[in-house]
C-alpha cells in the first residue's frame, strides 16, 4: 500500500478546517481561581444567593479533591490557576434579535456553516449559539414559547424560572460527583436550559453550537434539560474551536431529566481543535454527561460523534430508575495524530424491565489512542433488565492504540447482559472487493469506514448525519494501513 | 478467631520466623529473590479495593485469620488413602505435597519416573542440585504481580520441580496433588516450577484438595517455561474445603511455536482467586485457557487472566464459564494486551456466566488493550440464566425441576471440561460439580 502513503499522510496532516480566530474584544477575569473568582462570576450574572452558595460549596469541595488519574490518557499537568474562568464577548446586553448581534460574530458562524437566518427558514432548527460563555443569539423563541417550551441560556433561566432550575440543577450530577463536575459547578459561566412541559412534543430540534474563542479561557458549560411527563425533545450539540497553541480546558456538565413517559434524544458532534501533529495545543475535553430516566417508561438516547479535541474524557450515562425505562448510547470516536479519547457510558439499571443498548465504534489512526470504558450495573431490584453492548474498534496505522474496558456488575438473577467487542483493521479482502469493482482505494476505505459507523450515524438527526460523515471523511479518507 | 491487627506486620513476623528454616540459604541468587519479595511486600502491603485489579475482591477473609508458619505436617497417610483423590487413573508419575511439603513416601519413587523427566520436591533440589534451578527459578514469576507473589517469593521453600528434557514426549500425565491440613492453621506457600525444553510434550495436573474442613490458606505460585516447539497440557483443579482460602498465580513464558493449553477449574474455597499471567514472547506461540468457576453460599470465586502478546504472529484464546449459586459472588477479569509491533495477533476471549440466585452477584471485566493494527481481537461476555424453553423441554419429558436445572448447568460446564485431554477428568469434575449443585438450593428463577 506504499503507493498510497503520500496521500494518506497528506490527509492525516490535513489542517484543521475550522481553525481561525475571531478578533472581538472580550471581557475576561484575570487567570486564577479562588472564592473571589466564584463570587465575581456569580455577581456578573446577578445570580440569586442560593446559586452562589451552591457554587461556593462546590468550590470548597473541589479544593479538597485531586485530579483523577485512572483514564487511559496522558497530558501535562493542568495549572488551574493559569486559567481565566470567565470571558464574555463585549456586545450590547441582551440582544433581542439577530440584527442586534455583532456582525463579526455572525460572520464567524457563517464560516462555520451555521447560517442562522437560513436555518430559520430551511431546517426549522432553533439555534442557541454560545460564543465562548454567553448566549448571543436565540432564535425561534416565540414559536417555542407558544408550545410552552423553555429554551434559553441557563443564566436567563436562573432569572426567569428560578424554581425549575433550583429543583433540577445538580440533581443528576451532584457537585460532588467528580473532580471536573465540582470545578464546573463552581465556575460554570453559561449553558443551556431546556424545559418541555407535560405532553408536549417539542416542535423543532433544539441545537446549540459551542465555540471556544479566547485563548486561555476554559469553557465551563452547564446544560440542563428537563422533559416533563410524556414530552419529547431532540437536542443537538455541535462544536468547533479555532486553532490555538495552548491547551484549553473544557469541563462541561450536561444533566438530563426524563419524567414519566418522556423521551430525550441528545446528539453531539464534537470537532474541537485536536492539536497539531506533535500533539501541541488542542482542547482537553473533560465532560460529565448524565441522564436520569426518573419516571416509568422514560427514554434517554445519547448519540455522539467525537472527532476533535486533543483529549476526550467523557461517559454519557443513563440512570434507569423508572420501571420500563430505556437508555441508549451510540458513539463514534475517531482519534488520529496524537489524539486520545477515553470514552464510553454507564448504564445503571434500577427499575424493573429496564433496557439499555450500547453501540460504540472507535477508530484509531496515526498515533491516536482510543479507549472504550463502560459500566453496566444491574442492581438487585432491576427485574428482567436487559443490556446489549457492542464495541468495535478499527485500527489504521501501526502506531495507534485501541482499548476496551467494560465493567459488568450483575446482582439480579433475572437480568440478561451481553457484551461483545472486536478489534481489527480494515480487511484486505474487503478492500480488494471494492477495488475490483473499480473504486479507488480512498473511496473504498471511506465506504468501509462509513459502513463501520452506519449503526451510529443512523441514530443522528438528518441535519447532523451529513456533518458527521463529512467530518469522518476529512479525518480518515484514504488512510490505509 | 484471632483478629490480626496489622496484617503486614504479621506476615513480616511469619517471614522472619521461617527464613532460618528455608533451603538454599547459601545461594546468593536465591537469597536475593527472597529479599526482593519481602522488600516489595513490605513496601506495598496488601492490595485494597482501590487498586484496579482488586476492586471487586476484598481480602477480609484471608486477613481475618492469623495464619502460622508452614511446618512439617503431622499426618498419617498411606498411599491407599489418596486413591480416591487421583484424577488420572493412568498417570505416568505422581507427586504428593501435604501443607506445601513434598512427601516422597507417597509419591512415585525417583527410579520409577519416566526417562528424561526430572520430578521431585523443590526444597530437596535446592539443597542438592541448585545449579539446575538457578537458570529457571524466578524467571517467569514477577514479584510485582501482587503481594501474594511477593510473599511466596519471600518464603520460597518447597513445591513441585519438573523438567522435561528436549524432545521427550510423555504419553501419560504427571499428576501433582496438594493437600492442605486446616488444623495446622498454616499459611502454605507452594512454589512450582515446570520446565519443558525444546520440543518436549507433557500433560501436568495440579490438584489442590483439603484433608479436613478447618480453614486453610494456600498461596501457590506456578512458574511455567514452555520451550521452542514444546507443548504443555496444564490441568488445574482447585477443590478445597468450603472454608479454605486459596490464592494461586500461574506465570507462563512461551517460546516460539510452543503451545500451552490450560484447563482451569475452581470449585472449592470460601475465598479463591486464580491469576494467570501468560507472556507470548516468541513468534507463533499459541496459548489457550479454558476455565470453569463455581461459587456458592457466601463464597467468592475470582479469576484474573492476563495474556500479553509481546511479539507478532501469536494466537491466544480464553474461554471461561461461571456458575454462581446461593449468595455466592464471582469475579472475572480477562485482559488481552497486544504490544506495539505484535502484528498478526489473533486473540479471543469469552466469558459466560449463569447467575442462578437472587443473592448472587457476578462482576466481569473483559479487556482489550491493543497497540498494533494488524490484529484480530475480540471478546464476548454474557450474564444470564437457564433458558426457560430448555427447562420446559426437560420437564415435559418428566424430569423434575431441580434435576433439569442441574442437567443444564452440567451441560453448560461440559464445553470447558471436554476440552481437557486428561482421560476421566471431565467425568470426575462433573461428578464433583453435581455434588455442589445438589448441595445448593437452586432458587426458582425465571420459570414461568
Amino acid at each position: 500500500m506504499s503507493s498510497n502513503s503520500s496521500e494518506v499522510s497528506a490527509l492525516i496532516r490535513r489542517e484543521y478546517e475550522q481553525g481561525f480566530v475571531t478578533d472581538i474584544p472580550t471581557e475576561s477575569l484575570p487567570p486564577g481561581l479562588d472564592e473571589q473568582v466564584v463570587r465575581a462570576i456569580s455577581a456578573k450574572k446577578s445570580e440569586p444567593d442560593w446559586l452562589l452558595e451552591w457554587r461556593l460549596e462546590a468550590f470548597r469541595y473541589w479544593s479538597q479533591q485531586r485530579e483523577p488519574q485512572w483514564a487511559a490518557v496522558h497530558h501535562a499537568p493542568i495549572d488551574y490557576q493559569a486559567i481565566s474562568y470567565y470571558s464574555a464577548p463585549k456586545s450590547r446586553p441582551g440582544p433581542k434579535s439577530l440584527d442586534e448581534v455583532d456582525p463579526k460574530l455572525l460572520e464567524t458562524y457563517e464560516k462555520l456553516g451555521i447560517p442562522l437566518a437560513e436555518q430559520k427558514m430551511l431546517a426549522g432548527v432553533a439555534v442557541d449559539a454560545v460564543f465562548d460563555s454567553v448566549s448571543v443569539a436565540t432564535t425561534f423563541k416565540e414559536k417555542l414559547a407558544e408550545a410552552g417550551v423553555i429554551f434559553s441560556s441557563i443564566s436567563e433561566a436562573v432569572r426567569e424560572h428560578p424554581e425549575l432550575v433550583r429543583q433540577h440543577l445538580g440533581s443528576v450530577v451532584s457537585y460532588r460527583d467528580n473532580f471536573f463536575a465540582s470545578l464546573n459547578a463552581a465556575v460554570f459561566s453559561d449553558g443551556t436550559f431546556v424545559y418541555i412541559p407535560k405532553g408536549v412534543r417539542c416542535p423543532m430540534e433544539l441545537s446549540t453550537y459551542f465555540r471556544i474563542n479566547s485563548a486561555n479561557t476554559g469553557q465551563f458549560e452547564r446544560t440542563l434539560i428537563v422533559a416533563d411527563e410524556a414530552s419529547y425533545v431532540s437536542y443537538l450539540e455541535g462544536c468547533t474551536a479555532p486553532m490555538r497553541d495552548e491547551n484549553q480546558l473544557h469541563a462541561a456538565v450536561v444533566e438530563l431529566v426524563a419524567l414519566e413517559d418522556a423521551r430525550i434524544k441528545y446528539s453531539t458532534v464534537q470537532n474541537w481543535y485536536p492539536g497539531d501533529e506533535q500533539g501541541r495545543g488542542g482542547i482537553y475535553n473533560f465532560v460529565t454527561k448524565r441522564g436520569e430516566c426518573r419516571g416509568a417508561r422514560s427514554h434517554i438516547s445519547w448519540t455522539q460523534v467525537e472527532t476533535g479535541s486533543a483529549i476526550t474524557w467523557k461517559y454519557p450515562s443513563c440512570i434507569l430508575r423508572g420501571d420500563d425505562s430505556v437508555g441508549e448510547f451510540y458513539s463514534v470516536a475517531v482519534t488520529r495524530g496524537r489524539q486520545q479519547a477515553d470514552t464510553g457510558t454507564k448504564m445503571i439499571h434500577m427499575g424493573r424491565n429496564t433496557r439499555s443498548t450500547i453501540v460504540s465504534k472507535g477508530i484509531s489512526a496515526g498515533q491516536g489512542s482510543n479507549a472504550y470504558r463502560g459500566l453496566v450495573r444491574m442492581t438487585p431490584k432491576a427485574e428482567n433488565a436487559r443490556n446489549h453492548t457492542q464495541c468495535d474498534s478499527l485500527l489504521i496505522g501501526d502506531r495507534c492504540a485501541a482499548h476496551t474496558f467494560p465493567y459488568i456488575e450483575v446482582r439480579n438473577p433475572t437480568a440478561k447482559v451481553e457484551h461483545e467487542a472486536t478489534t481489527s483493521k480494515i480487511g484486505d479482502d474487503q478492500l480488494f472487493y471494492c477495488r475490483s469493482r473499480g473504486l479507488s482505494e480512498e473511496n473504498a476505505v471511506s465506504m468501509i469506514v462509513n459502513g463501520f459507523c452506519k449503526e451510529v450515524f443512523k441514530e443522528l438527526p438528518m441535519e447532523f448525519a451529513a456533518e458527521a460523515q463529512k467530518l469522518l471523511s476529512v479525518s480518515l479518507e484514504g488512510a490505509v494501513g | 478467631m484471632n483478629a490480626v491487627m496489622d496484617p503486614v506486620e504479621h506476615y513480616r513476623a511469619l517471614v522472619d520466623a521461617a527464613t532460618p528454616l528455608l533451603p538454599g540459604a547459601h545461594l546468593a541468587w536465591l537469597v536475593e529473590q527472597r529479599e526482593r519479595g519481602l522488600e516489595h511486600f513490605l513496601a506495598n502491603g496488601f492490595p485494597t479495593r482501590k487498586q484496579e485489579a482488586w476492586r471487586y475482591t476484598g481480602l477480609e477473609r484471608v486477613l481475618e485469620e492469623a495464619w502460622l508458619p508452614q511446618a512439617e505436617a503431622v499426618v498419617n497417610l498411606a498411599a491407599d488413602d489418596l486413591s480416591r483423590l487421583w484424577l488420572a487413573p493412568k498417570a505416568g508419575a505422581r507427586l504428593v505435597f501435604v501443607n506445601g511439603r513434598w512427601m516422597p513416601a507417597l509419591s512415585t519413587p525417583v527410579d520409577a519416573v519416566p526417562a528424561g523427566v526430572q520430578l521431585g520436591g523443590l526444597r530437596e533440589a535446592l539443597e542438592e542440585e541448585p545449579d539446575q534451578l538457578s537458570a529457571w527459578l524466578g524467571g517467569a514469576a514477577h514479584i510485582e504481580a501482587s503481594a501474594f507473589t511477593a510473599l511466596n517469593s519471600a518464603l520460597l521453600d518447597d513445591g513441585a520441580w519438573l523438567q522435561i528434557a528436549a524432545d521427550r514426549r510423555l504419553p501419560a500425565p504427571i499428576e501433582i496433588l496438594y493437600l492442605s491440613l486446616g488444623q495446622d492453621r498454616a499459611a502454605i506457600h507452594p512454589r512450582n516450577l515446570l520446565v519443558l525444553e525444546e520440543g518436549a510434550q507433557a500433560t501436568v495436573i495440579e490438584h489442590y484438595a483439603s484433608l479436613d474442613e478447618a480453614p486453610s490458606f494456600t498461596n501457590a505460585v506456578t512458574e511455567v517455561m514452555v520451550g521452542d516447539g514444546a507443548r504443555l497440557e496444564h490441568t488445574r483443579l482447585q477443590d478445597e474445603s468450603p472454608s479454605a482460602r486459596h490464592m494461586s498465580s500461574v506465570f507462563v513464558r512461551q517460546a516460539g511455536d510452543s503451545a500451552y493449553h490450560a484447563t482451569h477449574v475452581s470449585l472449592g474455597g470460601v475465598w479463591s482467586r486464580s491469576e494467570y499471567h501468560n507472556r507470548l514472547q516468541c513468534e507463533r506461540a499459541n496459548c489457550e485457557i479454558d476455565g470453569l468457576y463455581v461459587s456458592g453460599e457466601r463464597r467468592l470465586a475470582d479469576v484474573h487472566v492476563a495474556i500479553e502478546h509481546a511479539v507478532p504472529a501469536c494466537s491466544s484464546r480464553q474461554r471461561f464459564k461461571g456458575i454462581v449459586l446461593g449468595s455466592g459472588r464471582a469475579v472475572f477479569d480477562g485482559l488481552i494486551r497486544v504490544q506495539p509491533d505484535a502484528q498478526k495477533t489473533d486473540a479471543h476471549l469469552s466469558n459466560d456466566n449463569l447467575l442462578l440466585s437472587r443473592d448472587a452477584e457476578v462482576d466481569t471485566k473483559p479487556q482489550l488493550e491493543i497497540y498494533a493494527d494488524d490484529v484480530k481481537c475480540s471478546h464476548g461476555t454474557t450474564v444470564g440464566q437457564l433458558d426457560p424453553a430448555q427447562l420446559f423441554y426437560l420437564r415435559s419429558r418428566g424430569i423434575g425441576l431441580g434435576e433439569a436445572r442441574r442437567m443444564l448447568c452440567l451441560g453448560f460446564a461440559t464445553e470447558v471440561l471436554d476440552g481437557c485431554s486428561v482421560e476421566g477428568f471431565a467425568d470426575r469434575v462433573g461428578e464433583r460439580l453435581r455434588q455442589h449443585l445438589e448441595a445448593s438450593p437452586l432458587i426458582r428463577v425465571n420459570e414461568e
